[in-house]
């Protein structure tokens, strides 16, 4: 009895618990970690493609995704356990999905063909099947060339080319024609009843004139070059033997790449793999964001990460210091702190609803009618955008910026401040140069936390400025450079976005793994950032306490 | 105990028949934290200029309150109350159209719990001259060696200037403070038990520095250690339950007290 008592009194029943406790929260972590980190990196490894005759002597070709045990009712009503597995067969277009699930004992013979070939599109997903002949212009190969192969990939870089220089122009033609549409946008937005606006029309009209003479003739030459390049893209053509054994031709323009993976020795699939990690990084997303890269994402992440640290922290800093330094502490000055510090608990939508009411409606609205009166009706503040979405984010991560801050304050040794007063200095200069340096880990804490909660949140974002495809993104080397007003991508919403809204959600499955795990990776890495700073200011000023 | 108070005054210099300046004068003083305590009682004293004057007394009687009271850094507490008048230099610090930064840059003080501010051994000289308008790099060096000399420190640290203050050993740091309150040129420095947390090596450096400032400096300092008193200063004021009990020449007050309450306190029977 006794010893039971002490047992219990000693402590360790609870260590034991305490330490389960720990465990089981570093087990959880890791393990979702872990699940992205494994689909993540995974995603982007070439895969064998397979072959399957099927007993009913139907064919498939394409990548095994999953294997699994279902249960199938029997012709008695007794269920029966079969063994499935999910094949990526590809061809969209052709059999209508991406997927196809083969019960084993269907199964006649498989087998992984050298020869088989991945067609990577830029629309419609993957393409599976043999090349059976590549024509380029007049000149066609057939199987009987023995490097059928090397022919397709320099068809493909021909088209790929074609492609960079079809994108110059359209570019070009649309710097050409930007004159003129902003002229005949001004055009249709004037009321021509008024007597004033008859002469201004007439203005206009000259100038449209003026314009589109002047254009004409570059306009011609350009529109020709791209038809000249439609044309020869579509001379170029491979002809692809599909499963089932029907060939198919595929204009090359389609393709953006092709490879035959069971060919591929572990060092190409490596430098393969190493290929498409920078293309996810640094391309544009394809095909509903569900292929490409992600590039903007990260882009609009980052930089609405620092505009809301740029703005949240020096408000939490100056808060913070007048609440511990300035106000008289009394009942009002804890009730402000106590709501501060529950305003981290507000669910993050209603600071989204917030940011859309007041930033974007109010002074949004306000800045436009001010500043942009040109562009209405179209809206150029009064709408969604990055600079909404980062003064959102802002006000959501104030409570911890202020909360820490605080914290670092109180532990500035208040012989410090006599100190610096004792010598005459003003309690500003005493705020400045003394505390202010020795609380600059405690502010850095509450930007690493500030970061950490803002890089995440998404429901806020999705009504202030988040879009599924930006057109631009808002920074870039036309002036003014950053375009606080433009609408952009996150990596949060993209994960969203791509695996649960997208047409294809199976199909963008390794996407969305992809951009979790790099999610976690960039707010680590900003985390980090911050803290080589923080480390760095406590061995100047070894006194405080953090 | 009785012997070694007369041991430490040996060493003591005699004050001479030179003609006291005042420096300081306090009239009919009260202090009150809350309304309903009084801490400081009717404290009337005069301090002499270029001499070093220490408080003594048990823990609690008022004496760092008392020495608050002449750079006004008792303001900062709210709720105080002061009557009476004190003035340094014939000036009544009280008076509304004193600027507190301008009276607490002639008196410097330093505190019973070392305080350097965490920058570098330089920037914690140069501040007090920084905040109060110093800005040429050469002018502050010069005050910064200055200071460090007359602190007994420059030697030691003369070759790590730029390095971080919080580096230093206890005793360094106290008489950096040191040092940093000497860089604003004061005409009185308050020190308040400024070596009861220091080893005895490091409490014996204080006072040596102490012993050479006072030369230059009116000096009032704060300790509940009798022989420190004894050894350094020039005249004792004695204070017991927010009173001062006896004010006198150190050597006559420890020699020979007139109060019965200084007489059992320095021979130790309470306290
Ligand atoms: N900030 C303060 N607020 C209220 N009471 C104080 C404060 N500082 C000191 N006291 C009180 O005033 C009395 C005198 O304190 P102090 O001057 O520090 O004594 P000493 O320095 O002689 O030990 C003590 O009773 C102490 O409790
Ligand atoms: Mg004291």
């Amino acid at each position: 009895m006794n010893r039971i008592k002490t047992f219990w009194k000693k402590g360790d029943p609870y260590i034991l618990f305490t330490g389960a406790g720990l465990i089981f929260s570093l087990g959880m972590v890791l393990l979702m970690l872990g699940i992205i980190i494994f689909n993540g990196m995974d995603a982007f490894w070439p895969k064998n493609i397979s072959e399957y005759q099927l007993k009913d002597g139907s064919k498939f070709l394409g990548e095994i995704w999953d294997t699994k045990k279902d249960y199938l009712l029997k012709p008695d009503s007794t269920y029966g356990v079969v063994e499935e597995v999910k094949v990526k067969t590809g061809n969209r277009d052709i059999y209508g999905s991406d997927f196809k699930w083969l019960y084993h004992k269907d199964i006649k013979t498989s087998n992984e063909p050298q020869e088989a070939v991945c067609f990577e599109r830029w629309e419609y997903g993957n393409f599976y099947g043999f090349i059976n002949a590549v024509s380029i212009f007049d000149k066609r190969y057939t199987f009987q060339n023995k490097d059928l192969i090397e022919k397709a990939n320099e068809a493909l870089a021909k088209t790929l080319d074609n492609r960079n220089k079809e994108e110059n122009i359209e570019k070009k033609l649309n710097d050409l024609m930007r004159p003129l549409s902003e002229v005949q946008r001004e055009l249709s937005l004037i009321d021509i009843n008024e007597n004033v606006n008859k002469i201004k029309v007439e203005k206009l009209n000259k100038k449209a004139e003026e314009l589109q003479n002047k254009i004409e003739k570059a306009y011609t030459k350009l529109s020709n070059d791209l038809t000249k390049l439609k044309e020869e893209d579509s001379q170029i053509i491979v002809s692809v033997t599909i499963a089932d054994g029907t060939n198919i031709d595929v204009p090359m323009s389609k393709v953006l790449r092709l490879y035959q993976p069971n060919k591929m020795s572990t060092i190409s699939k490596s430098f393969f793999y190493v290929k498409k990690v920078w293309e996810f990084l640094i391309a544009d997303p394809r095909e509903s964001n569900t292929e490409g890269g992600v590039f903007p994402a990260i882009f609009g992440t980052v930089i609405m990460v620092l505009l809301m640290s740029i703005v949240v922290v020096p408000f939490g800093v100056a808060a913070a210091i007048y609440l511990n330094e300035y106000a008289k502490q009394g009942f009002l000055i804890r009730m402000i702190r106590l709501s501060v510090v529950n305003l981290a608990g507000v669910p993050s939508i209603v600071f989204g609803i917030f940011g859309l009411g007041f930033f974007i409606y109010i002074i949004g609205g306000t800045i436009d009618q001010l500043f942009f009166t040109s562009e209405l009706p179209s809206p150029t503040f009064g709408t969604g955008g990055i600079l909404w979405a980062s003064l959102t984010l802002a006000l959501l991560t104030l409570p911890v910026v202020v909360v820490a801050t605080e914290e670092g304050l109180l532990a500035v040794p208040k012989e410090n401040k006599q100190g610096a007063l004792a010598l005459g200095a003003t309690k500003w200069q005493m705020i400045r140069k003394v505390v202010l340096p020795s609380i600059m880990p405690g502010i850095l804490t509450g930007m690493i936390l500030a970061i950490s909660r803002g890089a995440g949140e998404v429901a806020p974002l999705m009504i202030t400025g988040v879009v599924k495809l930006a057109p631009a993104l808002p920074f870039d080397l036309s002036f003014p450079f950053l375009h606080l007003d433009r609408k952009f991508m996150h990596l949060g919403f993209h994960i969203y976005d791509v695996g649960f809204q997208s047409p294809n959600v199976e199909a963008a499955l390794p996407m969305v793994y992809t951009t979790a795990f790099l999610l976690v990776l960039i707010v680590v890495t900003l985390n980090l950032v911050a803290i080589y700073f923080r480390n760095n200011l406590r061995n100047k000023y070894k006194s405080s306490t953090f | 105990m009785k012997i070694n108070i007369e041991q430490a005054l040996g060493k003591n210099v005699k004050v001479t028949d030179k003609k006291l300046v005042t420096v300081i004068r306090t009239n009919k003083v009260n202090f009150y934290y809350t309304r309903d305590k009084k801490t400081l009682d009717n404290i009337n004293i005069t301090i002499s200029e270029k001499k070093v004057t220490a408080f003594i007394g048990p823990s609690g009687c008022g004496k760092s309150t008392l020495l608050r009271c002449f750079n006004r850094m008792n303001d900062l507490i709210p709720g105080i109350k002061m009557t009476g008048k004190i003035e340094i230099e014939g000036n009544d610090i009280y008076s509304p159209d004193v600027k507190l930064e301008d009276l607490r840059k002639k008196i410097g003080m330093v505190f019973q719990k070392s305080n350097p501010f965490p920058m570098t051994i330089w920037e914690n000289v140069a501040f007090g001259p920084k905040v109060n308008g110093i800005t040429s790099k050469s002018d502050l060096d010069e005050i910064v060696e200055f200071s460090l000399t007359q602190g007994d420190l420059w030697k030691e640290v003369k070759d790590r200037l730029n390095s971080s203050a919080m580096d230093l050993s206890g005793g360094q740091q106290q008489r950096l403070c040191i040092a940093r309150a000497l860089a604003n040129k004061p005409d009185i420095i308050l020190m308040d038990e400024p070596a009861s947390s220091l080893d005895p090596i490091s409490t014996n450096k204080i006072e040596e520095t102490i012993s050479e400032l006072k030369n230059n400096y009116t000096i009032v300092i704060v300790t509940h250690n009798m022989q420190q008193a004894a050894r350094v200063s020039e005249y004792t004021a004695f204070m017991m339950t927010g009173n001062i009990i006896e004010f006198n020449e150190t050597s006559a007050l420890f020699t020979n007290p007139k109060e019965k309450l200084t007489e059992d306190y320095i021979t130790g029977r309470f306290g």
